[in-house]
């Protein structure tokens, strides 16, 4: 009984990870856009509870931090002005789930703004651009998995259940897009389709690029099955009731690879987020102003930030949770199907 | 009168690679001819690998045989475009061995049995229920099981089950493939025996395909023995258990218990 | 002898069909390149003419694709209009660089993994297996971009190693000892990055080979005969949990070129990466081209190497082979 267990918490995690990137409005506390020029690259603050004069305040509090005397990137407190941080304010529109309205955030300040995790060259907050820019790497990941199972799907029961050369001919093209290099299958595809697009554009085309590369590893496993079942007696005794090849294919095949295509979800939506930051890290992907987590990451390739604004690495690190949870998902629901076999084909890496 | 289904020089060939029922992997039909008359059985005798299950799917038309022509009253049926075959699919069902394996595990009785509705286009939701529970009665499926998925039944209750669903669209014919086989002998019992009174009930015409010929005795009219692809014996099986005239035949009565040979266990005569 | 020349024949058809892939990528958008290249004021509108007489865009696919396959066969890989010179010359340098990087860290990284694994499959359960296993877990669920961003940072922090490039200012000057130690504090993060990237995987596929093999009846009777422990483990277990281990070390080998993209980005190691990726950003065709099919040779030749490997390697492929 531990291994549903085991799948439950799992999914648990996922979802709470995924319910605070959505609810992202709600978590940053400003604006992911909005500059603030006077404050540029500016390191984390601290939250405290404890004032300078030893005094205990029950409200959370920040100090605002100013230019220390003499340099020009060192930053010190500012002890003389504690601005409290309020909970469950207003404070900038967003669009809750994408349509509703809201103004609530769970935390924010009036006044000076408090950068958790720092700022960048201007001025924004960087954590919430981290929460604003896991909306689109995680949907950019999520819909690209859906394009590749959807795809992989459609190709593996076609050449499971019809066989004969197209079974033949899907195959071959299966083992041609395994064999090429992920990574530079992304890069060539993107490449050659224009390069300045508008974000929406941008965020469309690398989604149908990352889908249409990984299709090959879900279409053999989809025929796989698919050959097992087509053998079966009950797909033969429907045939015996005159049930066409469509009604087969929906009603008693396409179910039972049902297991195996949420496998491969659990194993390549990590795999098409970690894409989407490539590509956006390095300038192919979804472009400023929009915040992804690979396009927060750009900065780093300048020598000056990587000396002094260690914070720009912060972005970095958001994906490492989820690709916990979906690496521990993925090695529940093999368990649980059976197949615990360390698949070396299916490594993390996008190469 | 006509027999209702005639099969004349049937042959088929499986060309190298192409699948086939795991049981005949090599086997291949090598001009059968037999035929039934309305109402009764046929018991198909035979040893693994002698065609039988190739025959049962050619009858049913789940394969196309390489020549020859299987005649179901009076129509051709071998050559027929699959839409018109689609349509006389109803009069010619078929029960397979292992209904672990005929039966979808994940649908419950009730979705089993209804399917033929379904996929056929008749009835309405509330009418294709009815009908299939029905059918769940008569075969002796307690309302309790309706809802029961298939995977949870025991073995004679899923080839009960199989049996309802073979029963669903008022066949004329009833092919059963070694239907008996993979269940205990008190179970093959109960079950042979009500597929004797569904026969008389309802006038079916079975195909009873066995390598058991004490399971024959007890069901068959008349007995065909097959061996290699060809019926090398037939008639009433009466005459074939008392005298056997083929090598295939005689080694198969030796080798199946309770079937001495001057004794003979009918029930239908 | 048929088998490889199955195999062969199957490894040719692979590049034909990727070549033939990449050619179509390339020839969805050839009009609107060379409108780009029009654009360009530093290209004279001769230059677009002539070249687009050169490569015959205005004849129809197949005929260029055959164009461009009878060229490759020359070994004329085409033009950069990036840097202005032919492809050749500028990919042999830099796929040179890219197999310093790479078979440093590939060796590295099984000299490592091998000695990991098995010890880890002679403890298994125990405390320091799972110590390991959690290692690797650990490693495994970061991802490559985010540990190679990682490590540049702690070096640019620490100055320990220096961050860039392949040599140093007054390489040409120093002695070869210094040379070669130049070379290695240059390579020493991004092969870090490599090794920390593939060590994880390997390892767990070494411990789960060896540790299949440690509870085969052959090898209680080698104990039996009193055969000291290390050599059981290495000359025995591991010789018998072998063969998924060969076939993962053929399909390394493919990926010799392609694997340490993103660290060579990440690093800026003047190796095959940055000039694929620049050649994509400034649509330098011709260098992407034939960056891609290198690669591609590379790793169809590894999946060959692969498999001769494991046939010479296991005698019941070779039975199996000539049985058919």
């Amino acid at each position: 009984m531990t291994r549903p267990r085991k799948l439950t918490k799992w999914l648990v995690a996922l979802v709470v990870l995924h319910g605070i990137v959505a609810g992202a409005g709600f978590f940053a506390p400003y604006d992911p856009v909005e500059q603030d020029r006077d404050h540029p690259y500016l390191p984390p603050m601290r939250v405290h509870l404890m004032d300078a004069q030893h005094h205990f305040h029950s409200r959370p509090f920040f100090y605002p931090l100013r230019l220390r005397e003499g340099s020009f990137d060192q930053y010190e407190e500012d002890n003389a002005a504690a601005i409290p941080v309020h909970f469950f304010m207003r404070g900038a529109d967003y669009p809750l789930l994408g349509f509703v309205p809201s103004r609530w955030h769970l935390f924010g300040t009036d006044g000076a703004r408090i950068y958790l995790l720092g700022s960048d060259a201007y001025g924004r907050d960087q954590l919430s651009r981290i929460l604003f820019g896991g909306q689109v790497s995680l949907l950019a990941g999520l819909l690209g998995a859906g394009v590749t199972l959807f795809l992989g799907a459609l190709i593996g029961m076609a050449a499971g259940y019809y066989g004969g050369w197209r079974d033949d001919l899907l195959m071959r093209a299966a083992e041609l897009f395994l064999a090429l290099p992920w990574l530079y299958l992304l890069f060539a595809l993107r490449a050659f389709l224009p390069l300045a697009v508008s974000p929406f554009k941008a965020f469309l085309l690398i989604v149908v690029v990352i889908g249409m590369v990984g299709w090959a590893r879900p279409a053999r496993l989809v025929r796989g099955v698919v050959l097992s079942v087509k053998e079966r007696d009950f797909v033969r005794a429907a045939r015996g009731f005159g049930a066409s090849d469509i009604y087969l294919l929906r009603r008693h095949i396409l179910p039972e690879t049902a297991s195996v295509l949420l496998t491969q979800a659990a194993i390549l939506v990590p795999q098409f987020v970690l894409a989407e930051m490539t590509l956006s890290f390095l300038g192919l992907g979804v472009p400023e102003p929009i915040s992804s987590w690979g396009n927060l990451l750009t900065s780093l390739q300048q020598y000056s930030v990587l000396v002094s604004y260690w914070w720009m690495y912060l972005p970095a690190l958001a994906i490492v949770p989820f690709f916990l949870g979906y690496l521990g998902l993925a090695s529940a629901l093999q368990q649980r199907s059976g197949a615990y076999k360390i698949d070396e084909k299916s490594s993390w890496s996008p190469t | 009168m006509q027999p209702l289904l005639r099969v004349e020089n049937l042959v088929k060939h499986y060309a190298a690679g192409r699948p086939a029922p795991p049981k005949d992997k090599f086997a291949a039909l090598d001009g059968v001819s037999l035929s039934i008359s309305a109402r009764t059985t046929l018991a198909l005798v035979g040893e693994s690998g002698s065609g039988k299950s190739t025959l049962a799917l050619c009858i049913a038309c789940l394969e196309h045989p390489t020549s020859g022509s299987i005649w179901f009253e009076g129509v051709e049926v071998a050559g027929l475009h699959e839409n018109q075959q689609r349509l006389l699919r109803p009069q010619i069902q078929l029960v397979f061995q292992d209904p672990a394996s005929s039966l979808n595990p994940r649908w419950t009785a009730l979705e089993i049995v209804s399917e033929p509705f379904f996929v056929q286009g008749r009835f309405r939701k509330q009418e294709r229920s009815d009908k299939a529970c029905t059918w769940l009665d008569r075969v002796g499926i307690s309302r309790k099981m309706v809802s029961r998925r298939a995977g949870e039944l025991s073995g004679g209750q899923k080839q009960r089950l199989a049996i309802a669903r073979a029963l669903a669209l008022e066949p004329k014919l009833i092919v059963l493939d070694e239907a008996l086989s993979a269940l205990d002998y008190s179970v093959q019992a109960q079950v042979s025996n009500l597929l004797l009174e569904l026969q008389s009930s309802l006038g079916l015409t079975y195909l009873f395909i066995t390598h058991d010929c004490a399971m024959a005795a007890h069901v068959a009219d008349e007995i065909a023995v097959m061996d290699r692809g060809r019926i090398v014996e037939s008639g009433p099986a009466e005459k074939i258990l008392r005298s056997p005239g083929h090598a295939a035949t005689r080694s198969l009565l030796a080798a199946t218990p309770g079937v001495p040979e001057t004794q003979s266990v009918l029930v239908n005569s | 002898m048929r088998y490889f020349l199955g195999r062969t024949l199957h490894a040719v058809f692979l590049l034909f069909g990727v070549s033939l892939l990449t050619f179509l990528f390339s020839a969805l958008t050839p009009g609107s390149y060379f409108d780009e290249m029009r654009l360009n004021p530093q290209i004279s509108r001769e230059t677009v003419a002539a070249l687009r007489a050169q490569y015959q865009l205005d004849r129809p696919l197949p005929v260029r694709y055959a164009h461009w396959l009878n060229a490759v066969a020359h070994g004329e890989l085409g033009f950069s209009f990036a840097y202005n010179s032919p492809v050749g010359p500028l990919l042999w340098v830099r796929a040179r660089n890219t197999l310093f990087l790479t078979i440093t860290a590939m060796l590295l990284a099984w000299l490592l993994a091998l000695p990991l694994g098995v010890w880890s499959a002679s403890r298994f359960g125990h405390a320091p297996d799972r110590v390991l296993s959690w290692t690797t877990a650990t490693l495994l669920v970061i991802p490559d971009l985010v540990l190679a961003l990682g490590l540049l940072i702690l070096a640019v922090r620490t100055g320990w190693f220096p961050t860039g490039g392949l040599a140093s200012l007054g390489f040409e000057n120093l002695s070869p000892l210094h040379k070669l130690r130049d070379l290695a504090s240059h390579m020493a993060l991004p092969v870090t990055a490599l090794v920390l990237a593939t060590l994880p995987m390997l390892v767990r596929h070494v411990r789960a080979s060896v540790a299949e093999v440690l509870d085969a009846p052959f090898l209680r009777a080698a104990v039996g005969h009193g055969i000291p422990h290390s050599k059981l483990l290495y000359s025995y277990a591991l010789r018998a949990a072998a063969n998924p281990l060969i076939s993962l070390f053929g399909f390394s080998v493919g990926t010799l070129l392609s694997g340490s993209l993103l660290v060579e980005v990440v690093m800026s190691w003047p190796g095959l990466g940055p000039l694929l990726l620049e050649a994509i950003l400034a649509r330098d065709l011709y260098v992407v081209i034939s960056g891609v099919l290198l690669s591609m040779i590379f790793l169809v030749s590894g999946n060959l190497f692969a498999d001769v490997l494991l046939y010479w390697a296991d005698p019941r492929i070779r039975i199996a082979a000539s049985a058919k």
